[in-house]
């Protein structure tokens, strides 16, 4: 469905009605936006990155085939212009070993989160996850990549974004865990 | 790490609110879309060869063959500066004299280039600085 709407506004664009391209801006502004705010960490700086990389894609519309998804082939240029502005400024782009994955992250119970933290809790624990693993991990499951698209995106090679994508989701539940304990003992 | 926990974890983050850009986001981006759309648009409008070239072209033409006149004619400075410059100095004569005897070892066509070049960069810059005049 997602599909067939986007190709829909795509054809429309590319013959000449450029409004339409609204309807695509609407649509992913906000995990676009999402994915440069966790990269460059500054509101203005998001807001100036995520409309270069719709102007980007719309330039570069003509290029777009069809053969994969819209959304990876959006992604990939957002992916693509993070890692140049953190290279551009010298930042570090965060990777899988800078926080230590705990032994019980297998253990995690998310039903052990109250129903009315769970939201805040997963929002808090991404925000601590670094760049890359949250990516993975958004376009996994809150955007339903599979992992062959989020390989084209990352362009990691199956099997490694498999591993990372495990990686990343041991962190998440070390990091929920972490934040459930210090939420005990604030209740205690 | 089951598949159970796997589906749930993702109908909690599926639940999760992203960050949001600005109200204006969307009409910003069209906007931008639209300025360098008309910017290109008018850059293909535009003729490769417009006034200014023709311009420059038929100058060229003239300034070839007016130095083509003159080099068959030849140019008697040596003669007129007398005639030009009755109350000048010895010396601005002397000075005059020896530019043109030093200009005359040069292959005239090769002067004349030279010189027409000059000016042709010199009336190129006029334009340029008019293009709205000569658009």
């Amino acid at each position: 469905m997602e599909q067939k709407d986007d190709i829909y506004y795509i054809e429309k664009v590319k013959a000449g009605q450029t409004n339409y391209y609204s309807y695509i801006v609407e649509r992913y502004q906000d995990i676009v936006f999402s994915i440069a705010m966790k990269v460059l960490k500054n509101r203005e700086d998001a807001e100036e990155m995520a409309q270069e990389t719709f102007i980007k894609a719309y330039k570069s519309l003509h290029t777009f085939k069809g053969t994969a998804k819209f959304s990876t082939w959006l992604y990939r240029i957002t992916y693509n212009n993070c890692i140049s502005e953190v290279r551009k400024r010298k930042m570090h782009f965060a990777s899988t070993d800078d926080v230590q994955i705990a032994d019980e992250a297998d253990e995690m119970n998310l039903d052990g989160i109250p129903e009315e933290n769970r939201a805040q809790a997963i929002k808090a624990a991404m925000d601590k996850l670094p760049e890359d693993e949250y990516t993975l991990i958004l376009l996994y499951y809150f955007e339903e990549q599979s992992i062959e698209e989020i390989s084209k995106v990352t362009k990691l090679s199956e099997s490694n974004t498999k591993v990372k994508l495990y990686r990343a989701r041991k962190k998440l539940y070390t990091i929920l865990n972490e934040l459930m304990k210090d939420e005990l003992y604030t209740i205690l | 790490m089951n598949e159970l926990e796997d589906i749930k974890l993702k109908a909690f983050l599926q639940n999760m609110e992203l960050e949001k850009p600005g109200s204006g986001f969307t009409v910003q981006v069209m906007n931008k879309i639209f300025e360098e759309d008309s910017a290109l648009e008018q850059i293909k409008s535009e003729r490769i060869l417009g006034k200014g070239f023709w311009i420059i072209s038929i100058l060229f033409v003239m300034l070839l063959a007016a130095i083509f006149v003159v080099s068959n004619t030849g140019m008697q400075a040596d003669s007129q500066i007398g005639q030009l410059l009755p109350e000048a100095g010895q010396g601005l004569t002397q000075s005059y004299d020896s530019f043109f005897s030093k200009l005359g070892t040069l292959p005239l066509s090769i002067a004349g280039i030279t010189i027409a070049v000059s000016v042709l960069i010199f009336i190129d810059k006029i334009i340029a600085s008019n293009s709205k005049i000569f658009a």
